[in-house]
């Protein structure tokens, strides 16, 4: 029996099969709703930023506007004088997005349990309250989003068990296996090229779903290699539950016996080793309170306040080594003011000092996780797709270092104009506002 | 009929492999209860360490004036229940760290979910997760071919010819399997009680019973269900698939489906979208910290006018700290308008997603587990009342030092003394009476028996379909 036969008898008892069409057609309806469900985050995480952004813009032109206009700051607050590189920088309008990759429309990932957006200021740090997920209902965030991911790693398995079910092990039951055996020569070939069909017609559809994805969101425009990784990534995951079912129909002869052992494999690796792992997480590393970063915010901060001028004068020249050299260096006097307006620098410097354990703490979670993947293969593939369409952890400390680094530039740029007696001009406040991590 | 059943349970205890994969899963139920066990334990060991060295810290505090030590605020975190060592709820995914200062009312930030990488998708290895996703399947696996077998093999004309009626043969095997999950159920809540035996106050109790209806009752719809579809179809394997299909619908594709429609038809508003109108609506209050700002200057005439004298430095009283509680009580309003409009639209998804048990009892048993075990978000609502409530209660305690302390108007630099800040009380949350938040739940509770008379009604149908010749 030639392949091109088995493939065509498969395929009339796939068709007059109404549970089989019937689940396909699901999984096809759950995979569409998954794509519209990614398209609709990236769409209102870029409304959002959009409409930040123009807010932002606008309020920027309004402080631009005060240099224009010989105003020194808002009316209703005497003691500003933006001319200064102290009041300038902390008028400074910045923001950094995490701008939502087009390829968020295959799988939302943890974006919904981070923040996107940020107004950077020299106060600022990547763990104020602001950095915190958008606006959303805890139970539904608990039960999760169902995006095209999930359908690929939870439901495809299901509807691969649902079409292969009762292949070879019918037959068994019904006691014609033998004859098939006689028929087709090779009883193996016959079983491959039946699952085969099925793998055949899964990743055509799989294939058609992603480039159904690429139509809601601009995938190509933007990350064409995302669409190649993800498609790679998927065939490997499809082959990897291939190989299983493959062995259970292989050695079954009950279709109670196989799918009751295709069901438990799926419920091993998709419910039991995750919570397990997750389970082991929590214990031994429980939700970290953040008292580092609260010590940081207060009270090492007020025990900097209380530190000796010429203390902070050291802690400030070490790490700006160039301000030591600087003309008010020189006047004691005048650099003691200079000094408490350089302050949040060294404020910042403790802040870091207190997050550095915190992501040093998450990666080790991390990394449990990842030595994990050898047996918990599902959260391995989770993870891929997530890193692909950049909607991983690892993305949003990307986010926050660049947060991070935007505030270590402004306050950089201002002590340097502090210590060099500048007073900030439109122009300088524009160079202020154009400060990019990138 | 309870020969039948009777029977019945002794064939399921002949079956070695059934028992060997019932004593496997009660092996991981009891797992996940003492791990759940650990893991509250590590994570309130770890919260009493932490609430401990901040209060240190707040009693530390010396010669101050009131309003830096406003600023200087405390925090309050979020400690795990006992029962969320059954269900965890939306702990994982709301935060556990929130700010108590002056002048805002912040949020919960922080979330365990956002400190590591995804590690599961359909949460940790407690107990609901086993009771919710696994025990149900295997209740099908018992009860898929439970009338068909009987009918294939000509058991059901022997049993009839013998005086068992049909009816009482069904809900025997009904029963059976439902008192099959009814035990595994019970030794959960055995073994949770006796890992928590001196702990367990009269409202975890009487929590525990609840879940415990709720879980039973599920149970009842899954076990009469499987049987009403053994006898609606020919095929054993049919009446199999056609329940994991249920199974997937119930439990994996309607949640998430209805949870994100709830969603979209109660908008919630954009953080920075209530940020901002929070803010606006701030900016038209008393600004504490502006002595220009004319709505402060009017309420200092006011306060002149009631001591009867001229200028803030005749009062006898600091103004300063009038005009920061004055700013405080602006406050309450915006913040119970916009907080309050976000607990109105959460409490909306709440109710619209409670109706889909009428389609979907799996959300029903959810929403009773997370809510009985309190970990739902209603109970998380609550946390944060408290806590809003100690932080008025807190500032207010230190506006009235500054004002009635004994300084004078203007007087930053005057300072309370370390027993004062002593003396304000560490937050303590109260978890929520059962009594007080009970009647949310009467939907699912009713929904929960709704379905159960429904299956009931449909075996009574089945039965009276089934022909013997």
């Amino acid at each position: 029996m030639k392949i091109y036969s088995i493939f065509l008898y498969e395929w009339k008892h796939f068709i007059n099969s109404p549970f089989k069409l019937l689940a396909f057609l699901f999984f096809i309806v759950a995979a569409v709703y998954g794509l519209h469900n990614g398209a609709s985050l990236y769409h209102k995480q870029m409304a959002e930023i959009e409409r930040i952004s123009h807010n932002h813009e606008v309020q920027k032109q309004t402080y631009i506007s005060y240099f224009d206009e010989g105003k020194v700051g808002p009316e209703n607050r005497p003691w500003i004088d933006i001319t200064t590189p102290y009041w300038a920088m902390s008028y400074n309008e910045l923001h950094n997005f995490k701008t939502p990759s087009a390829a968020m429309v295959y799988s939302t990932g943890q974006a919904e349990q981070y923040g996107f957006y940020k107004r950077v200021s020299i106060r600022a740090s990547p763990y104020d309250s602001d950095m915190t997920q958008e606006i959303a209902n805890p139970e539904r965030l608990q039960t999760g989003t169902l995006d095209f991911a999930f359908s690929i790693l939870y439901l495809l398995p299901l509807l691969m068990l649902i079409v292969l079910y009762n292949i070879k092990s019918a037959e068994t039951e019904q006691g014609f296996f033998n004859l098939i055996e006689v028929q087709v020569g090779s009883s193996a070939n016959w079983l491959i090229a039946r699952i085969a069909f099925y793998i055949f017609l899964i990743i055509l559809s799989f294939i058609s779903l992603l480039f159904y994805g690429a139509l809601l969101t601009p995938v190509f425009t933007n990350s064409v290699t995302v669409f190649l990784k993800l498609l790679t990534l998927s065939v490997l995951y499809i082959a990897f539950w291939t190989v299983f079912f493959f062995f259970i129909i292989r050695n079954g002869k009950s279709i109670l016996n196989n799918t009751l052992k295709m069901l438990s494999i799926w419920l091993i690796f998709c419910f039991i080793i995750p919570a397990v792992v997750h389970q082991s997480i929590s214990i031994i590393k429980p939700a970290n309170l953040m008292t580092d970063f609260i010590d940081a915010k207060r009270d090492q901060r007020e025990d900097l306040l209380k530190q000796p001028v010429d203390i902070l004068q050291e802690q400030l020249y070490s790490l700006y080594p160039e301000i030591a050299e600087s003309e008010l260096a020189k006047d004691i006097e005048r650099s003691t003011s200079a000094i408490s307006r350089s302050r949040l620098a060294l404020e910042n410097e403790l802040t870091k000092k207190s997050i550095y354990p915190i992501e040093l703490d998450n990666q080790a979670k991390n990394h449990f996780i990842a030595a994990t993947y050898w047996f918990n293969p599902v959260m391995m593939f989770q993870n891929r797709v997530n890193s692909i369409t950049q909607t991983h952890y690892n993305d949003y400390e990307q986010y926050r270092n660049e947060i991070q680094e935007l505030v270590d530039m402004q306050l950089r740029l201002m002590v340097a104009d502090i210590w060099s007696e500048k007073v900030v001009d439109k122009n300088r406040y524009i160079e202020y506002t154009s400060i990019n991590a990138n | 009929m309870w020969n039948i059943l009777l029977n019945e349970l002794r064939s399921y205890s002949r079956n070695r492999s059934f028992l060997l994969i019932s004593i496997v899963f009660l092996l991981f139920l009891c797992l996940s209860i003492y791990l759940g066990k650990l893991q509250t334990n590590s994570q309130n060991e770890y919260y009493e360490t932490a609430k401990n060295e901040l209060r240190q810290q707040w009693e530390k505090i010396d010669d101050v004036n009131p309003h830096r030590a406003a600023h200087y605020g405390t925090y309050v975190f979020k400690k795990a229940n006992l029962l969320s060592s059954l269900d965890e709820g939306v702990n994982s995914v709301t935060g556990n760290v929130l700010r108590v200062e002056g002048h805002v009312q912040n949020e919960i930030v922080h979330s365990e979910a956002s400190q590591m990488q995804i590690a599961s998708k359909f949460g940790k290895l407690k107990s609901s997760l086993l009771l919710q996703y696994i025990l149900p399947l295997m209740l099908f696996f018992l009860a898929y071919n439970s009338v068909t077998n009987e009918k294939q093999s000509g058991r059901l004309k022997l049993l009839a010819l013998q005086g068992a009626t049909i009816s009482s043969l069904v809900w025997a095997k009904t029963l059976s399997v439902w008192f099959y999950s009814v035990l595994l159920l019970a030794l959960t809540i055995l073994a949770y009680s006796l890992l928590n035996l001196f702990t367990i106050t009269t409202d975890i109790a009487i929590r525990s019973m609840l879940l415990f209806a709720a879980y039973a009752m599920f149970y009842f719809v899954i076990s009469g269900l499987t049987v009403y579809f053994t006898m609606a179809w020919k095929n054993s394997a049919v009446a199999l698939t056609s329940m994991l299909a249920l199974w997937i619908m119930w439990t994996i594709f309607l949640p998430s489906i209805l949870m994100t429609s709830v969603e979209k038809w109660h908008q919630l508003p954009s953080r920075n979208t209530f940020e901002v109108a929070m803010k606006n609506d701030r900016s038209k209050g008393i600004d504490g910290h502006n002595p220009a700002d004319e709505r402060g200057k009017t309420l200092a005439q006011q306060i002149l006018t009631e001591y009867g004298v001229d200028s803030l430095s005749q009062l006898p009283i600091n103004f300063d700290g009038i005009r920061m509680q004055a700013d405080e009580e602006y406050g309450y309003i915006v913040w119970d308008k916009h907080f309050g409009n976000l607990r109105t639209i959460l409490e909306k998804q709440k109710q619209s997603y409670q109706l889909a048990g009428f389609i979907n009892p799996f959300v029903s048993l959810q929403n009773a587990s997370m809510g009985f075990a309190s970990s739902d978000n209603l109970h998380h609502s609550e946390f944060l009342i408290q806590v809003e409530e100690y932080r008025r209660d807190f500032i207010k305690k230190l506006n009235d030092k500054h004002a009635f302390g004994g300084s004078k108007t203007g007087d930053w630099g005057w300072r309370a003394d370390n027993e004062f800040y002593r003396s304000i009380p560490d937050f303590e949350y109260q978890m929520t009476s059962l009594v007080k938040i009970l009647p949310k739940y009467f939907i699912d509770l009713f929904l929960l028996v709704f379905w159960s008379i429904l299956v009931s009604t449909l075996l009574f149908l089945g039965i009276k379909k089934i022909n013997l010749l």
